[in-house]
């Protein structure tokens, strides 16, 4: 039985977090203030009670209290926030990855797209962004303006991936 | 007995309906098997003449049996009886026809056929163009296909994208074997068959040498192996990059489907495609070769083999193949006479048992309405005449090459089966089986009316037509193709294409890839728009954005306004209040006392960095640099040509911080042009633009009242006019930015916009009591005209420069922004520019928004109204409008006139500043 | 419907993707005005391959070079443009 559970979740303190100079320096702080690598793109840490997961060359996106970051960041990059901008919506269960086959072309079954995994796509012609939390779950930041859309969309599709 | 039949078996246990009448078909039936078991012959009327067509094929590429089936917004028309599955309750009618099939009053179009050959549109309908409307309205009832369904489908329809290593389409023995092959090298596989069944020809002629067991016994293997196996699923087109679509019925044509979905399309990326799409037989023409009771020879034997339908009981065979000698023998095996085989070749090595004829070809079938009752072949020079009921005809095959052609592979011709085979292709694609190996069958030269005889039966193209358009001068095949109609029905030409393009190429004197072949285009069958539309539809295939504080302002029960994929209010009328008079009240509460309103629509970026001002002095056409912390400034933004891309304010919120705003239209646009400055343009600078637009929900709160508000709410004084605050309001961190739209004193509060609940109800409760109002878009339009603000996408309507809007004093005199370069074309600032001015109705009447300025009705256009509008607090129509040196004109008078919407108001040329010119209002 | 093979995501399709210029009309904004013009309007636009500026606009954002098939449609190579903080 293939199962899929759509949850709406609170609003979160979200952060972006871009570096324009001196990647290395930062990298080297970071290491040091949380005992972890930046993640590389398409990957994801979680360290000192923030969720790191890198979207963009220069991106990441932070979910979390971010204000430690700003030493590490320093003069090379910039804090800024975007929470109010994105709903959260968890997918989970055993089905998950068959729902993100609706609407769009990106392939939820690559075996790259592991647990701590992260991608930007389209599903529905919303951009989404996504992070694999663990092998049954899965979190798309949606932009705030299509949340209730989206969801409707997915709940809509669950049904044929219960079939 | 005669005309087609089937013993019953006991399972006929499946109602159905054709034409109003009952009937029972069994598990498995196709429609068209169905209806044939019962002995329905005449099922369709053809399409220009109108003339009587039974089922002439068993597979999808059947011309004649078009039916609609399913009720209401279910129906679906022009929907082949061969490619429905009959299911219990199925009601299917005939199209095309009044007041019924057997009589038809059109079929006297098939009388007047002389008067109609291919073009007769445009040799006929010479004249006026008024008469040209009524043809087409009488022509159009007169050869019609199925009527669109009214109703709203009920049905959803899904898309789904999906990934493999190997594609297999077509599930005959070679699809199956590529299938299995592939499998079992470890491939992740997806078998695609638009049938409802696997086997493809197997399924009519069982391979011995492969058991009878090895469907089934590849069917679970291939399961084992965790190929995903598509059943009633059609290849429709294959694109760049190995990326197939398939077309998947969730549920047969008008039945309700059980989870809501009937069709889901999916988007295949493949590493590999294997193509095992088969062959099309082709008919024989010959005159009437389109009655019912002839049908192709497969056809025959699948009806036979498959279905147990015994298509007619006296047979005359005609051919130039080998593989015509199966069906006799398949008819010879359910008691069926096989009256004579008409083989067109001079001698063929042929079983044994069969009254077999060379050198003989069919002359002409005829029957009554419903059934054949006979036909006259040329059998070695001398016509002689046999009692039928069925004819069965084959003029060879023609391979599927429809997906290899479309994916851009090259068709070799192959002489002795007189086909096109699948050549060189440069994606990653094979073709398997009967496609690249059709069986000989050599060309035959017709005998018969070439005026009855059809090679595209949808669109009764007969080799007449053919032969006319040669002796008109079409030496393209692309030419008579579209002066014929020729393959461009709905089963593009399937079935007598290539019949058609033997015929050229003997009236050429070439071979036939000399001759041409027409383009092969997706969808390989008809796709219903719903498919293509997907769950979307229903929206116009777009999700419709909500702002953050929809609930809020849909409680004052507003009425909403789709501003591109958004829903904005566009006012909030009292009961029993015309929109105006709503859209009126809420601008004079802004002039009057004060107005509330959402702007969290607007584009708005965060520029973050020791570059922040450098980066946005490329893309700002103004001054940024000297702005000083808490101030901000109007700004416009150029493409690169110079005309306008956009506008908004540029708010300095710290040393090296910025908050960008631009249009809610062009907000998207203005990301990607800020993306391209940053990474493209200017790699190494220190800095990063991030896209806040949902991150701050907006406010504006406008109006004579407003600082008084702000002060109350923040507790300190409110900033000037273009001042930014850091505030805080009902206990939620806000940017106060003094900026004004309206012409009043006015602000507008940015904060979070999952927190700005309670700052909307403080703002609301205070405008409130100050005696004010919300305002929605249209308010905002009336006062924005009415100080002669330009909008982007009315005044800026993308042929518009600085110069043309009075903004060119504002450019950033050093330069270097985009579009600097492009501003110095001259043109940009040559005479006779439209270039913006207001107009005021000399009588105090409505101008229309679109309206044409002409110095009087038929004089030639030399301006439009841009944006109509009145007084605010006055009375008389005003309106923004490009007019042709229009600054130069002040004081000219004008017809504003839109035929369209019948309104012609005299008006006169005046500045665009109607309101507060001096902007002393800003001011507290 | 293209597959891109974007250096920092894979592979995608190509309606994660849109399509801004070739790359010599990549004007920059201090250039010349007659540059500028010259390269805005008048264009090589050669049957064949040539490199072009697309945006993997709906994935990771970044700007990128195709050296792309005109007539087959063939992408002979993805590049990278832009700023990169880490590898």
């Amino acid at each position: 039985m293939t199962d899929v559970a759509i949850t709406t979740l609170p609003p979160a303190p979200l952060h972006a977090f871009e570096i324009w100079s001196d990647p290395h320096g930062v990298a080297g702080r970071f290491a040091a203030a949380f005992g972890a690598d930046l993640p590389a793109l398409g990957t994801s840490v979680q360290a000192g009670g923030l969720t790191l997961i890198r979207y963009e060359p220069t991106v990441w996106l932070v979910e979390g209290d971010a204000s430690t970051l700003a030493a590490v960041l320093g003069d090379d990059g910039a804090l800024t926030a975007i929470g109010g901008g994105l709903v959260r919506v968890r997918l989970s269960g055993s089905g998950w990855r068959e729902l993100l086959s609706y609407g769009g072309q990106f392939d939820a079954f690559a075996p790259t797209f592991a647990p701590g995994s992260s991608a930007a796509t389209v599903i529905d012609h919303v951009g989404v962004r996504l992070w694999v939390e663990n092998a049954d779950s899965c979190v798309a930041y949606v932009p705030a303006s299509f949340g209730a859309a989206l969801v409707h969309f997915w709940h809509e599709m669950a049904a044929l991936v219960r079939a | 007995m005669s005309g087609p039949s089937r013993a019953p078996d006991g399972r006929e246990n499946i109602r159905f309906t054709f034409d109003g009448k009952e009937y029972l078909a069994r598990p498995g039936d196709t429609l068209a098997a169905a209806l044939l078991a019962n002995g329905v012959g005449l099922v369709a009327r053809s399409f220009k003449y109108h003339r009587p067509r039974g089922i002439m094929a068993a597979g999808v590429e059947e011309p004649n049996a078009l039916v609609t089936v399913g009720l209401g917004g279910r129906a679906e028309p022009n929907t082949r009886a061969t490619d429905v599955f009959v299911h219990d309750g199925l009601i299917a009618r005939s199209q095309n026809r009044w007041p019924s099939l057997s009589s038809d009053a059109g079929a006297v179009f098939g009388l007047a056929a002389k008067a109609l050959p291919a073009g007769f549109y445009y040799k006929t309908f010479f004249g006026p163009a008024k008469l040209w409307l009524k043809y087409e309205a009488l022509i159009r009832r007169a050869a019609g296909m199925g009527d669109a369904p009214t109703k709203a489908d009920p049905d959803s329809f899904a898309q789904r994208s999906a990934f493999c290593d190997t594609l297999v389409v077509g599930s005959g023995p070679a699809g199956l074997q590529a299938a299995l092959t592939a499998a079992e090298a470890g491939d992740s596989v997806i078998l695609v068959e638009q049938d409802a069944a696997l086997g493809g020809s197997l399924l009519v002629d069982p391979d011995p040498a492969l058991g009878a067991d090895w469907i089934a016994q590849t069917i679970a293997r291939l399961r084992e192996l965790g190929a995903r196996i598509l059943l009633r699923t059609t290849a429709a087109g294959y694109w760049d990059h190995n990326f197939v679509t398939l077309a998947e019925r969730l549920a047969e044509p008008g039945a309700v489907p059980s989870h809501g979905f009937a069709q889901r399309l999916w988007h295949v990326r493949a590493g590999r495609v294997v193509l095992a799409t088969g062959v099309i037989e082709r008919p024989v023409p010959f005159t009437a070769n389109d009655r019912p009771g002839v049908m192709l020879s497969r056809a025959v034997r699948a009806y036979v083999r498959r279905f147990g339908v015994v298509p007619g009981q006296r047979v005359v065979i005609a051919t130039n193949n080998d593989d015509a000698y199966l069906t006799a023998q398949a008819l010879r095996e359910v008691g069926a006479e096989v009256v004579a085989i008409l083989d067109a070749r001079t001698q063929a090595d042929v079983p044994a048992g069969f009254p077999v004829h060379f050198d003989a070809r069919p002359v002409a079938a005829v029957g009554t309405l419903h059934h054949l009752t006979g036909v006259t072949a040329l059998v070695g020079g001398r016509t002689v005449a046999f009692k039928a009921d069925l004819l069965a005809v084959s003029g060879g095959f023609t391979p599927v090459v429809h997906l290899h052609s479309q994916a851009g592979g090259k068709l070799d011709w192959n002489e002795a089966a007189q086909a096109f085979v699948p050549g060189a292709i440069a994606q990653v694609c094979t073709s398997v089986g009967e496609v690249i190996a059709p069986l000989p069958a050599p060309a035959v030269v017709p005998a018969g009316s070439p005026k009855k005889s059809f090679v595209d039966f949808q669109n009764d193209v007969s080799l007449a037509d053919i032969d006319l358009a040669w002796q008109e001068g079409y030496r393209s095949v692309e030419h008579m193709k579209r002066y014929t109609t020729l393959g461009m029905a709905t089963d593009q030409g399937k079935l007598g294409n290539l019949v058609a393009l033997q015929r050229v190429a003997q009236e050429q004197g070439v071979t036939v890839p000399q001759a041409g072949l027409t383009t092969f285009r997706p969808p390989y069958t008809p796709v219903t728009m719903g498919l293509l539309g997907g769950p979307g539809a229903r929206n116009a295939g777009a999700h419709v954005r909500r702002i953050a504080l929809h609930d809020r302002h849909d409680a004052l029960g507003p009425t909403w306004q789709p501003a591109g994929y958004w829903f904005r209010p566009r006012a909030y009328p009292q009961p029993g209040e015309t929109l105006g008079a709503a859209a009126l009240r809420e601008a004079r509460a802004v002039r009057g006392a004060a107005g509330l309103c959402d702007v969290s629509t607007l584009g708005k970026f965060e520029v973050s960095g020791p570059d922040a001002a450098a980066l946005l002095e490329i893309a700002c056409a103004t001054r940024v640099a000297n702005l000083k912390p808490g101030r901000g400034r109007y700004t416009v933004m150029l493409r690169e040509d110079g005309l306008l891309m956009d506008d908004g304010t540029v708010w300095r919120l710290g040393d090296n911080r910025y908050l960008l705003t631009s249009s809610t239209g062009g907000a998207d646009r203005m990301a990607q042009h800020l993306s391209y400055i940053r990474q493209v343009l200017r790699p190494q600078m220190r800095v990063s633009v991030v896209n806040v637009q949902e991150h701050y929900a907006g406010l504006a709160l406008a109006g004579p009242r407003s600082s008084g508000i702000i002060a109350a709410l923040t507790g300190a004084s409110a900033p000037a006019h273009m001042g930014v605050v850091a505030a805080v309001i009902a206990g939620v961190p806000v940017w106060v930015l003094a900026a004004s739209y309206s012409g009043e004193r006015a602000f507008e509060i940015h904060g979070e916009a999952t927190a700005m609940g309670p700052v909307w109800d403080a703002l609301l409760a205070a405008v409130k009591a100050a005696g004010g109002s919300t305002y929605g878009l249209d308010a905002m339009d009336l006062l924005r005209i009415e100080k002669g603000h330009v909008v982007i996408g009315a005044e800026a309507d993308g042929r518009r420069g600085p110069y043309d809007l009075g903004l060119h004093k504002m450019l950033n005199p050093a330069g270097g922004f985009v579009g600097a370069a492009g501003l110095t074309r001259p043109a940009l600032t040559a005479a006779g520019r439209h270039r913006l001015v207001g107009v005021e109705a000399i009588d105090g009447a409505p101008i229309a928004e679109g309206a044409m300025l002409v110095a009087r009705e038929g004089a030639k256009v030399e301006g439009h109204v841009t944006a109509a509008g009145r007084h605010v607090l006055g009375e008389g129509g005003i309106a923004l409008a490009l007019l042709a040196d229009g600054p130069d004109r002040l004081g000219a008078e004008f017809l504003a006139t839109s035929p369209t919407r019948g309104m012609h108001t005299r008006v006169r040329v005046v500045s665009p500043h109607f309101y507060d010119p001096a902007g002393e209002r800003y001011r507290d | 419907m293209y597959q891109i093979d974007c250096p920092h995501c894979g592979p995608r399709a190509q309606s994660e993707f849109t399509f801004d210029r070739p790359v010599e009309a990549i004007v920059p904004p201090d250039a010349a005005a007659a540059d500028a013009l010259q390269a805005l309007y008048t264009r090589t636009n050669p049957m064949g391959v040539d490199d072009e500026v697309w945006r993997h606009t709906y994935g990771c954002r970044a700007w990128l070079v195709l050296t792309r098939d005109r007539v087959s449609h063939a992408i002979d190579a993805v590049r990278a443009l832009g700023p990169e903080a880490l590898s």
